[in-house]
């Protein structure tokens, strides 16, 4: 399998863990226009990003363009060490990629 | 080219079309989040939230750097402390389509984010926090200065 297009780090403190995550992708607003042929770029971002633990939805997230390139998001919840934190992403053209980790 | 994009189009549509199916995606749903992309102004975002009559609340802390060097990275922050949050959903105001992103809280989870947006100008960030049936709203000011020149 290729490289995965997900960065994800967890980190448990005191029964609050720390999920972050790096996705790498170009996020195109579909409004930018290519500097040589003038033409528009077309619009190619994640609208869709879901955490789980356990299988329990954490995090539901609905992007849009605005969202920068090669997005990172962080947030907490009440787990503890062993839980399997998983991500997933969609994409407006319908690509998709996951990841899961262990809360160490 | 044209066979290609005739893959792609059924692709998504299929995609779509399995979501709805499973009931992932109810077809209202999606059509909101469709017509919220579209959204050109911010009162349009809130009218289609339903978020109108917000209320603003000084429980909304929105970490944000006043001035950005750079636009289209600009890391923020928004925490809610108001009890039985269940969303946060940010826009920018100046952006040709100014919302932003929605997060939806699980159980568990702290009703805080940090994400990195893209702003095109200087710019307000609202940030609209749903808890129970209510809206409350919080906003601030980011300065984007364009060349790296310190503005």
């Amino acid at each position: 399998m290729a490289k995965s297009s997900i960065k994800l780090r967890t980190k448990n403190k005191d029964g609050s863990v720390q999920v972050k995550a790096l996705i790498k992708h170009p996020m195109e607003t579909g409004l930018r226009k290519d500097k040589k042929t003038g033409k528009k770029i077309p619009a190619h971002f994640i609208t869709n990003v879901t955490v789980s633990a356990n299988g329990k939805n954490l995090l539901n997230a609905e992007w849009t363009g605005s969202v920068s390139k090669n997005p990172f998001v962080s947030f907490n919840y009440a787990g503890k060490s062993g839980d399997k934190v998983k991500l997933e992403w969609k994409d407006n053209t319908g690509k998709s990629d996951s990841l899961e980790t262990t809360v160490k | 080219m044209k066979r290609r994009s005739f893959l792609k189009s059924t692709l998504v549509a299929s995609a779509t079309g399995v979501a709805v199916g499973v009931g992932i995606l109810s077809p209202n749903i999606a059509s909101a989040a469709a017509k919220l992309n579209e959204a050109k102004s911010v009162d349009d975002v809130l009218k289609m939230l339903g978020a109108t009559g917000a209320e603003a609340s000084d429980k909304i802390k929105i970490k944000a750097p006043e001035i950005a060097e750079n636009g289209a990275v600009v890391p923020v922050g928004i925490t809610s402390e108001i009890e039985g949050t269940t969303e946060i959903i940010s826009i920018t105001a100046a952006n040709p389509t100014p919302y932003s992103a929605k997060f939806t809280f699980g159980e568990g989870a702290v009703p805080a984010v940090k994400s990195r947006f893209k702003m095109g100008k200087t710019t307000d960030v609202i940030a609209v926090v749903k808890a129970g049936d209510k809206y409350y709203t919080a906003k601030t000011n980011v300065k984007v200065t364009k060349g790296g020149c310190g503005g």
